[in-house]
């Protein structure tokens, strides 16, 4: 007995793969730094110093990063490893959450949200998640670049300054084009910029930009703002075209908002959702209705109508009749979600993604009407995030035509590639003097730039952002910058000729501007090192004045009358969506989400245009076949994907592939579907007229699952909502399958899982996080398309139901870790057993890969490494580059070609909290072990713990009603439960 | 010493049977019956007992039996239990199989090794030919002649009488 | 006939008769020395030109079957067509297939010697011969398919061994085929080589010097026929029959398990030992047909293969297909019997799933083909006999193929369905196993009597 652990010794027993190899060769790819990792390991150390919480104990508290300390100090806070977690806030879009990262022997290996963030509570992304390849992606610039050729920085600042500063009293536009920038410092050294060169100009870029919504708020209540929704205050939420928990303005700060308000017990909220395409969202709503995006509008106004009907609100009555006729489609679901909204005044919460004003303002004013304003609609304290201006961007570009700009630089913004009329924009560019770009590669607009000036990545980097008004959150390097790059604000300070390193920029503001609003913090230096150790500081602002609605939404009623909902041509209508894996785009480079299967298509490496069943009946499409989608600006050929919820006439195409400047891995993938929309009267449309023709080509796409139908099977269970309080007299009934041995007796601890389906929403956070935290391969999308995808979790989804109005259930499947496991008894050569501690372990070393194993699971979850997918020029990913395999986790095995591997419930996380525990003299406690899975997710749906401990979190769970396991009759015995998911009709 | 006996070929079966009953009736020592294969009723009219090698598959088979046994339940509840599936450290049906499997390798092998040490036969061993064609289409009866006696020529006419083809009488070590 | 009751005069080369003629096995009454030289001729004699074009297409086979065995060692199995659904597809296809082939012979020598079947005398070396090669082919797989197959040491319970005394899962039945197919192959090679002896020690004695008598001198043991030895030695072959018998309905029982053990749908069922024995002995009769009606004709030992022979093989095909095809009726009918919802998707899928062709093809050749057996005519028709050979093996080999793909590529979880789809080397190495086999059979028929010369002597002068 006593040499079980050796299974589990086993699995760290090749770490040196994992690092070692690496290890050595970082500087190699890097140029510039080509000293070896002895190098860039001191830079770290003198950049570390030590932290506070590090000299207790070294793991697992966070510390704040000072300035050099002597290395015998700082020898002392590298304990080689052990992982030191440092906060800081995340770069992969505005959202900027609060997130706190694992560094092992001096590099940032894995990302983890923030618990102390108000807004996340330490809740993820995909996207987040897989932010830290690209730190060690090969495609990144390796320093600076004048036309074509890599120079040092003082050379390429001197260039740029002589032409910055030759036109001194030169009318010609200075301009700076961004993506929203959070970060208060450096928006604060844009000011220094204009006093620099009084003709600069910021404009702010979103390639899915919510201009409508801040100038619906203008006229509305006289603040352009982008309101901070509240879900966690409504009862009743009603999103029209805003895929809110996947993709929209904060996904994982509404997910979670969104899910305190779903429990089972208690005032559940009654979530509709109305959109042309499946989305996210859309897939967890109670009630979804297929709304093709030129119904927005009327949508909207007849909403408005039949609220107005209950709110008896004078000034109302020209509204009777208006929006959609009578007989309109759905106009009983108005009614009924109407009457729910009008129930619920002050409780209410409707969000519209729309980039049409009119309907911006329509909505507003249901809002309004609802008492959502102040409650559910925050404008006082509102959130600064997708601040992008559509009408300053036309404007920009006229501009740069008429050659009124001298200097345009841009900074995360890649408009040649994103925006609707790119290849203006590259003509634009050309006739600019001095075009820079700050990108971190040489990308679709870098490519027509004169200088390339590298910013760093985030996680290199010094920074703060206040993603919402009063709340702060700050920025610290987790590593010395791996190429010769410069922070970004370093470089605008440098050209404005007001040189300083980005820290003390950073810690000046900070000391200068919020310091004193920090009621109560004390002296700085204390609230600094709290602030850096924490990662997030809330600081009351004073409000944004905003006055009562009194927006001219009868005008904008009458445009969308007017205006007419959809046009009776027999003409489809495109829509652009954001999902989950591809965002806008900029991470196209990274393989982890090329290979993230899309929660509802489930697809990989691609994007395809969705088309509702019946419309595909009737074109004769199948899935697969490659369709010609015409717009009256562009054309693009996609494969067809056949998708039930899809709205009848509308093609949906996912935004952020088909690009050509990426990387390897992004290059080429899918199509770009941006050029195929347009700018109207200043606003970026999402949706256009499009006509449908086939090619007769077909395509092969990529998917990690081809059926969605349950066939009958209770794998998904649900409940209806308040079910399980009658079902209290009825516990009995569950009664345990019968044992055919006696129980085995268990050691100290029995690790489980339970995994709530009624919170998860499918984000597939986790799967990204599981992958980084395991070291999965990438396989690539042909041996995604041989079903070899390598993911240890993965998210199953299933339908009821098809045509437009479909019931879609997410379920995380992986390892379910049976006490009496089929792939246990066939494993020829005692190569997977159940450990003293309940976890049904895989021994690498010891597997000769029959596969019987995987033949006999009855979840297939076990994953076999059919190729070797490390160090194999066959498959080009970041674990074949020597760069990118810095990423590895030293904890976890690199495996070899020819074994099977599966989830092991982050046995080494397990490991490292044991010793913990040791080392302080304590039992272990519940919550002391979070696997990457549960940390990532941002509704809290998967809880690890102790079964052998009753009164752990997920004992409690796992005896609850609502607890059951998948495919119990087999007699598997699972330690992974699932909780049933509620189904709600209606309110409570 | 060398030892005289007394070889008869025959080009049938039949005639050698029932030469071979005669001779022993008559009392004629038989040394042996060589023929390229085994004919019917030979056996009995030798009288040679029959073999007990079969005894030997039983104690081959029963050791393998008991080796197969004794060695998994050791390994699996011994030298390393491991919890596999959950079921009982000492599952005794699933080690049936490989019990039956090594009492028929053993009991098998066991036979052949005793049948070809009994036989005497061993690989590169110089044949020992009565008469030519032993092994192709000849019968041959060799029957032992003892000096002061006149068995030689009761055997001989025995033989002569039962249609031999040739007879001869040869010097030979036993 | 005893000795005792045979008067000295009587001659008995004169057989009587008023006596009924049993079934005679030989056709004619060849001489001893005549059936010593005709069988002794394929070997004497230099190949005719059939010989040579079968061993230049089966050797081309064997060396394609090397070449991409060398390939699959460096690339990994991820150049078949396999994937996370289904685990298994050609490799343990082929693997039971093999195995099942190997069933005639045992089954030939061991049971019909026990039954004293006197038919079995003109062909239970071949097929003896065929199990033998059948089983090394069979062999392969378990190793090729391994996704490390420099490890398959592993699999064998051996001390020292990496960490510490971890012996091997018995419960495995993986294991349990491991020690079944090394004592099949191990008990099959005994058999056979007891059986050889005496027909050695004729060639050694009809050797003119040189290496081939050296040889046959070595290997016949010094044999020289003398009857003290042969009651012993038939003795000894009565065990070996006795043991090989249970042994051989075992090993087929034992692969079954692989399966039927399992909690697949389509797997796990108990009827898989009989009804894979049943199928065993079906396809290796298929095979055993096969290559004879070849070598009777290029060999010209049509008079010890004879008629009587092909149409009593015909009868054991009969029989056997009827009880596989029994068996598929049975498979289906528990399914639906069971109400169980995996078992009952598991069979509709077979029979309307993707992967129908091949039940169909399977259907069509293991139970429809062997009915045309009742019409004697079919049975001693050689073109008849031959195709039906064919089929038998195609469709047994198509019946392991569905059990295995389709139970795996659709079962518990929708989410996790998948397809199989052959790669180039999938068939490659199919048809390059058939090399294998077809290689070895041809040169044992050049280098060993082919024929028992002592058994057909028995057998045609008593």
């Amino acid at each position: 007995m006593n040499r079980r652990p050796a299974c589990e010794e086993a699995e760290t027993a090749a770490t040196a793969i994992a690092t070692g190899s690496p290890l050595v060769q970082i500087g190699l790819p890097t140029g510039t730094r080509s000293t070896g990792f002895e190098a860039s390991r001191r830079d770290v150390l003198s950049l570390m110093g030590f932290s506070l919480g590090a000299l207790g104990l070294g793991s697992g508290c966070r510390a704040p990063v000072q300035h050099a300390v002597p290395l015998p100090a700082a020898s002392t806070e590298m304990v080689p490893g052990v992982p030191n977690l440092y906060a800081t806030t995340c770069g992969a879009c505005s959202a900027s959450c609060g997130l706190v990262v694992k560094q092992r022997d001096g590099r940032p290996i894995k990302i983890e949200g923030n618990d102390a963030s108000p807004l996340t509570r330490g809740g993820t992304c995909a996207a987040g998640q897989a932010s830290v390849l690209s730190l060690y992606d090969d495609a990144r610039l390796r320093g600076p670049v004048w036309l074509g050729n890599p120079v040092s920085w003082e050379e390429i600042d001197r260039h740029i300054k002589t032409m910055l500063n030759a036109g001194s009293g030169d009318p010609r536009a200075v301009v700076l084009l961004s993506q929203t920038i959070t970060s208060p410092s450096a928006l604060a050294v844009l000011n220094d910029f204009r006093v620099a060169f009084p003709s600069f100009r910021h404009v702010v870029y979103d390639p899915m930009s919510l201009a409508a919504l801040r100038e619906a708020n203008r006229l509305a209540h006289g603040a352009a703002v982008v309101p901070h929704f509240r879900f966690d205050r409504a009862r009743v939420v009603v999103g029209l075209e805003a895929d809110f928990l996947g993709t929209w303005l904060a996904p994982v700060e509404f997910a979670r908002q969104w899910s305190r308000r779903r429990t089972a017990d208690g005032e559940r909220a009654f979530h509709v959702q109305c959109e042309s395409g499946m989305s996210v969202t859309g897939s967890n709503a109670d009630l979804r209705l297929a709304i093709a995006p030129s119904e927005l509008g009327p949508f909207a106004v007849a909403l408005l109508a039949a609220v107005a009907r209950r709110v008896s609100d004078d000034g109302l009555a020209g509204l009777r009749g208006a929006g959609l006729a009578p007989d309109a489609p759905h106009a009983a679901a108005i009614d009924r979600i109407a009457d729910a909204l009008a129930r619920h005044r002050g409780e209410a919460l409707v969000v519209t993604g729309s980039n049409d004003v009119a309907t911006q303002l329509v909505v507003a004013k249901l809002n309004a009407l609802l008492g959502g304003v102040g409650k559910t609609v925050d404008l006082e304290q509102p959130s600064l995030q997708r601040q992008g201006d559509d009408a300053q961007v036309a404007d920009l570009i006229q501009q740069m035509n008429r050659g009124a700009v001298r200097a345009l630089i841009v900074w995360g913004a890649n408009p040649v590639y994103d925006h609707p009329d790119g290849v203006a924009f590259t003509a634009a560019l050309k006739k600019v003097p001095l075009t820079i770009s700050l990108a971190d590669r040489r990308d679709e607009t870098g490519a027509h730039v004169r200088a390339l000036c590298p910013d760093h990545h985030f996680l290199e980097s010094w920074g703060d952002a206040e993603p919402v008004r009063g709340q702060f959150s700050l920025r610290q390097p987790l590593i010395a910058p791996l190429h010769d790059t410069r922070s970004g604000v370093e470089s605008l300070l440098v050209w404005a000729g007001r040189p300083t390193d980005h820290r003390t920029r950073l810690r000046d503001f900070w000391q200068r501007e919020l310091h004193p609003r920090a009621l109560g913090a004390g002296p700085f230096e204390g609230f600094w090192e709290r602030s850096l150790e924490r990662g997030v500081v809330e600081m009351p602002q004073p409000a944004v004045a905003v006055h009562a609605f009194a927006g001219d939404w009868q005008g904008a009623v009458r445009d969308i009358v007017t205006r007419g909902g959809r046009p009776p041509t027999e003409a489809y209508e495109l829509a652009l969506q954001e999902t989950v894996g591809a965002r806008d785009g900029r991470h196209a480079n990274n393989p982890w989400l090329q290979e993230l299967p899309d929660p509802i298509t489930r697809l990989t490496w691609g994007n395809v245009a969705c088309i509702a069943p019946a419309t595909a009946a009737a074109q004769g499409i199948t899935t697969g076949d490659v369709v010609t989608l015409t717009t009256e600006v562009g054309k693009l050929e996609l494969p067809a994907f056949v998708q039930p919820g899809q709205e009848r006439r509308t093609i949906s195409v996912a935004i952020g592939y088909g690009r050509w400047a990426a990387g390897k891995a992004g290059d080429g993938v899918g199509g770009n579907v941006f050029p195929l929309v347009r700018v109207e009267n200043g606003l970026r449309r999402a949706s256009a007229p499009v006509t449908l023709s086939k090619t007769g080509r077909r395509a092969r796409l990529a998917p990690a699952q081809t059926h969605f139908s349950m066939e009958g099977r209770d794998i998904v269970q649900t409940m209806a909502l308040g079910q399980d309080k009658h079902e209290a007299e009825h516990e009995h009934e569950h009664e345990a399958l019968p044992n055919l041995w006696r129980e085995r007796l268990h050691g100290a601890h029995a690790w489980g899982m339970s995994i709530d389906l009624d919170a998860c929403t499918g984000c597939s956070a986790c799967v990204v996080a599981c992958q980084a935290e395991n070291n999965v391969p990438v396989v690539g999308a042909e041996q995604v398309r041989k079903s070899r995808i390598m993911h240890w979790m993965r998210i199953d989804r299933y339908l009821e139901g098809d045509g437009e109005d479909v019931i879609s259930h997410h379920q995380p499947m992986m390892c379910q870790h049976c006490q009496h496991a089929p792939c246990e008894t066939v494993c020829p050569v005692l190569a997977t057993t159940t450990s003293s501690e309940g976890i049904n372990q895989q021994v690498y070393n010891r597997c000769i890969g029959t596969r019987y194993c995987a033949n006999n699971c009855p979840y297939k979850v076990r994953r076999f490494n059919w190729h070797n997918f490390t160090a194999n020029d066959d498959f080009p990913f970041n674990m074949t580059s020597p760069l990118g395999r810095l990423v590895l986790n030293p904890d976890v095995t690199v495996r070899s070609r020819g074994v099977m591997e599966k989830c092991n419930l982050c046995v080494q996380r397990i490991q490292l909290a044991k010793n913990q525990a040791l080392l302080q003299r304590r039992p272990m406690a519940d919550g002391d072990v979070a696997t990457a899975c549960q940390q990532a997710c941002p509704t809290g749906a998967i809880v690890f713990g102790d079964l052998a401990d009753a009164q752990s979190r997920v004992s409690k769970l796992l005896a609850g009603r609502r607890a059951y396991r998948v495919l119990e009759d087999l007699g598997t015995r699972p330690n992974v439960g699932y909780l049933k998911k509620i189904t709600s009709k209606e309110t409570t | 010493m060398t030892e005289r006996y007394m070889v008869g070929s025959f080009a049938e079966p039949g005639p050698l049977l029932s030469a071979v009953a005669t001779l022993r009736r008559a009392g004629v020592a038989i040394h042996d019956v060589f023929a390229p294969y085994p004919v019917h009723g030979l056996d009995q009219a030798m009288g040679i007992r029959r073999s007990r090698l079969p005894w030997v598959t039983l104690l081959a088979g029963l050791t393998g039996l008991t080796f197969a046994l004794a060695f998994q339940y050791y390994t699996a509840v011994f030298d390393w239990p491991l919890d596999v599936g959950g079921k009982p450290e000492n599952s005794t049906l699933a080690f049936v199989p490989i019990c039956f499997e090594l009492t028929v390798l053993i009991g098998g092998l066991g036979t052949a090794g005793a049948f070809f040490l009994r036989a005497r036969l061993f690989p590169g061993k110089r044949e020992q030919l009565p008469v030519l064609g032993v092994t192709n289409n000849v019968f041959a009866i060799v029957t032992h002649v003892p000096r002061e006696s006149n068995d030689g020529d009761l055997a001989r006419r025995i033989m002569l009488e039962h249609g031999a083809d040739e007879i001869e009488e040869r010097e030979g070590t036993s | 006939m005893s000795a005792g009751d045979i008067p000295i005069t009587t001659s008995p080369a004169v057989a009587p008769t008023d006596l009924v003629q049993p079934t005679r096995w030989i056709e004619g009454s060849p001489s001893l020395h005549r059936i010593t030289t005709d069988i002794a001729q394929p070997m004497e004699a230099r190949p005719g030109r059939g010989w040579w074009i079968c061993f230049g297409i089966a050797s081309a086979a064997l060396l394609n079957l090397l070449g991409m065995v060398t390939y699959l060692f460096a690339k990994g199995i991820g150049i078949w067509g396999l994937n996370n659904a289904v685990g298994w597809a050609f490799d343990i296809t082929n693997f039971v297939f093999w195995i099942g082939i190997g069933h005639a012979g045992t089954l030939i020598s061991a049971i019909l010697l026990l039954f004293r079947q006197k038919w079995r005398t003109s062909i239970n070396r071949s097929a003896e011969a065929m199990t033998i090669f059948a089983v090394m082919c069979a062999g392969l797989f378990p190793l090729i398919h391994m996704g490390r197959p420099w490890d398959c040491f592993f699999i064998f319970p051996y001390f020292p061994n990496q960490r510490g005394p971890l012996w091997v899962n018995f419960r495995s039945p993986l294991v349990w085929d491991v020690f079944a197919i090394s004592t099949y192959f191990t008990i099959s090679l005994v058999f056979w080589f007891m059986g050889m002896i005496p027909d050695l020690a004729t060639l050694r004695d009809r050797a003119v010097g040189g290496i081939k008598k050296f040889i046959f001198r070595i290997l016949s043991m010094g044999w020289n026929g003398s009857q003290r030895t042969w009651s012993r030695y038939e003795i000894v072959s009565l065990v070996l029959a006795a043991l090989a018998t249970p042994l051989v309905l075992s090993v087929h029982s034992i692969v079954s398990t692989d399966f039927a053990t399992s909690l697949v749908p389509g797997w796990h069922t108990t009827i898989f030992p009989p009804y894979f024995v049943a199928g065993a002995i079906y396809s290796g009769f298929g095979m055993v047909l096969t290559l004879l009606l070849i070598t009777r004709v290029t060999m010209n030992l049509q008079r010890y293969i004879t008629f009587n022979h092909l149409e009593a093989m015909a009868k054991v095909i009969l029989l056997t297909g009827s009880l596989v095809g029994y068996a598929y009726a049975t498979e289906f009918f528990n399914a639906w019997y069971s109400g169980n919802v995996h078992e009952r998707f598991h069979f509709i899928n077979r029979a309307t799933g993707p992967y129908a062709w091949c039940f169909y093809l399977m259907v069509l050749c293991n139970v429809l083909t062997p009915q045309v057996f009742w019409w004697k005519r079919a049975r001693r028709s050689i073109p008849v006999l031959f195709v039906a050979s064919i089929l038998i093996n195609v469709g047994m080999w198509f019946e392991r193929f569905v059990i295995i793909v389709v139970g795996l590529h659709r079962n518990f979880l929708p989410s996790a369905w998948g397809m199989f789809y052959p790669t180039v080397f999938d068939i490659g190495i199919l048809i390059g196993v058939f090399g294998l086999f077809f290689t070895l059979f041809l040169l044992f028929i050049r280098a060993l009597p082919m024929i028992a010369m002592w058994e057909i002597k028995g057998v045609s002068h008593d």
